[in-house]
């Protein structure tokens, strides 16, 4: 029996109000895994309402208190890793050490959660006039939502969820309706730590949900991670209806590598960051920019290993790179491989026709290489999110610096080299959030703020980190005198 | 293709042989050795979970499972050192290939209990 999910409003798991329900399939065996319903807005507003009333009680209650509950979180996420990895395989099609590695760093977010009674303190200054004084009080600001994308269907929601609570806010989260089942198991989860009555509440659904929750007028606050065309749409609607939000659009990250890295560890590497989730990261390395002459040993070297590359089925230990979401995203990508090849490129490794032997329908695309990519082309322009890598050439550290500052993109990028100052030169002049310097996956960690700049981030405080604690509190100043 | 190229690959591998290893234990009536396996397989497990680190993700190369098949099917010392000496090769052979500092260590530290358990037949 195909498991029909339920909404988490107020403490329980109830029916949504549609009867529109979404499939969910497993990417890799095309299994059905369950049907995700398609929300409604009476069914964001029965959990923002819930959500509404829930909120002045937990505010009251002691921060120490509210981070007990993280506590209690970590130790059954502990305990049920496993399976929420296997769940999250199942969902995504990712490998089964991709899946461990998000659900250890949604961990992480809940570590930096029970972290927060240190953080919400404020500041006072005495005597700003004679025998007057001036504090700063940080306090919560009512119902958060989250809308979360279908790449890391357990980490993102948790980079909001857990500080926003511990900061004393309620929470609704509005998982992907592709992979909504990782969510689904962690809402049984917190069902378990006993929180009070609509603190957090958990709405299926797709656009006809999202648009309510960017609507709602007792959401105070948005986060959002996606595609950049939704990410734009997310901030001008939440920002017309008056709210907080911090949009986390695409990308197209950018390797530098010079003449003078490893070149084999870093290869290594780049491997992870080009094809680790099948490409379908935010941070993932699209476009490597081999310098000067690094061009012959780095494309050797990719060709190389990415060629080996088991591909397969997540599950299975020994699979190295898993499938992508869908067929409609296989056959997208593929598209545009094939543009890329009409523009020029030339298709030195082709992920088009890879198949797995037993799981023939499976959404899998093999690690792809096009080499001879330039600026113009939409390869190196779009992007692809799939396990695409493109390579262009740059004379000199300059030019690589120049070919990088053009994408419209400022997700993430990367330099592998060995020289000091051209990392320092690359870290500085990079117009990018996150920056790697012989790392190719430039991930921040959960005390860290997830960086973002031009077109994949809309926004002015990031997720995670102490710009988490900024948007989940309100500074209120208080000034007193005693007469 | 080798069969233990990945991080889970090699730590699912190394927890298998110490449940093996302390199943083994057990029907031969060593309590203190399976006991000090299934140790060893607790932190194995622990040191799975929380030394996967995203970031360092990298696939493995050269290692094959089939090199570290044990043979259990006989209780004697000559047999319980044998297995301890493909156990302890195991160990010493994945160690240096994960670039995790953490997971290293502990794949090392059990690497050393079994060198040690085969040297004492």
């Amino acid at each position: 029996m195909v498991k029909r999910l339920k909404n988490y409003i107020n403490g329980a798991f109830v029916e949504a109000s549609t009867d529109r329900y979404i499939p969910v399939h497993n990417p890799a065996t095309c299994e059905l895994l369950g049907e995700c319903p398609d929300s409604t807005r009476d069914d964001i507003d029965r959990a923002v309402k819930a959500a509404h009333a829930a909120f002045d009680e937990w505010r009251s209650t002691p921060v120490l208190s509210r981070a007990q509950y993280m506590y209690r979180l970590k130790n059954i996420l502990e305990e049920r890793f496993e399976d929420i990895s296997r769940v999250v395989v199942e969902e995504n099609g990712k490998t089964r050490d991709e899946a461990r590695g998000e659900v250890r760093r949604a961990i992480e977010s809940v570590d930096y959660a029970a972290s927060v009674p240190a953080l919400l303190r404020g500041y006072k200054v005495e005597d700003i006039s004679s025998g007057i004084d001036e504090t700063a009080e940080r306090q919560p600001l009512g119902v958060f939502a989250a809308i979360t994308p279908f790449n890391f269907p357990f980490m993102v929601p948790l980079w909001f969820l857990p500080t926003a609570i511990t900061c004393g806010n309620t929470y609704l989260i509005k998982p992907s309706p592709q992979t909504p089942l990782s969510m689904d198991l962690f809402y049984e989860i917190m069902d378990e730590i006993d929180l009070p009555e609509g603190v957090v509440n958990l709405v299926h659904g797709g656009v006809e949900a999202s648009q309510a929750v960017m609507e709602h007028p007792d959401i105070v606050g948005v986060s959002f991670v996606g595609s950049t065309p939704v990410a734009k749409i997310v901030y001008e609607t939440c920002a017309k209806h008056g709210k907080r939000v911090q949009a986390q659009g695409g990308a197209k990250n950018y390797i530098a590598v010079m003449p003078d890295a490893d070149m084999a560890a870093s290869v290594a590497n780049i491997m992870g960051s080009a094809f680790g989730c099948a490409g379908q990261r935010c941070l993932a390395g699209s476009v490597v920019v081999a310098v000067g002459d690094a061009y012959e040993p780095l494309k050797a070297e990719l060709l190389k290993r990415a060629s080996a590359l088991h591909v397969g089925y997540g599950l299975e230990e020994t699979t190295q790179m898993g499938t992508v979401i869908s067929a409609t995203a296989k056959q997208r990508i593929e598209g545009m491989i094939t543009a890329g090849e009409s523009e020029g490129a030339q298709v030195a490794l082709d992920g088009r026709s890879q198949t797995v032997a037993g799981f023939e329908a499976g959404s899998f695309v093999g690690p792809t290489i096009l080499d001879g990519v330039t600026p113009e082309m939409s390869v190196a322009r779009d992007e692809i999110f799939g396990p695409v890598l493109s390579i262009m050439h740059a004379e000199d550290f300059d030019g690589a610096v120049d070919m990088i500052n053009q994408s419209r993109y400022g997700n993430a990028a990367s330099l592998f080299t060995s020289n000091g100052k051209h990392a320092r030169e690359f870290k500085y002049r990079i117009r990018a959030g996150n920056i790697g310097i012989n790392v190719g996956v430039a991930a921040a960690t959960a005390s860290f703020p997830f960086g973002g700049q031009k077109e994949s981030f809309f926004g002015d405080l990031h997720g995670q980190g102490p710009d988490s604690i900024e948007f989940f509190t309100d500074k209120k100043i208080l000034i007193e005198r005693w007469l | 293709m080798s069969s233990l190229n990945t991080f889970g690959a090699i730590m699912t591998f190394a927890i298998e042989l110490e449940t093996k290893l302390r199943d083994y234990y057990q029907t031969a009536g060593d309590s203190a050795r399976a006991a000090d396996a299934d140790k060893r397989r607790s932190n194995l497990e622990r040191v799975r979970r929380e030394n996967v680190t995203e970031i360092k993700l990298e696939p493995i190369e050269g290692l094959d499972q089939a090199d570290y098949s044990l043979d259990l099917s006989a209780t004697s010392a000559e047999a319980q050192s044998a297995a301890e000496a493909i156990a302890a090769v195991f160990y010493q052979d994945v160690a240096p290939k994960i670039n995790v500092r953490e997971a290293q260590r502990a794949l090392e530290r059990c690497g050393r209990q079994h060198a040690e358990l085969a040297a004492n037949k």
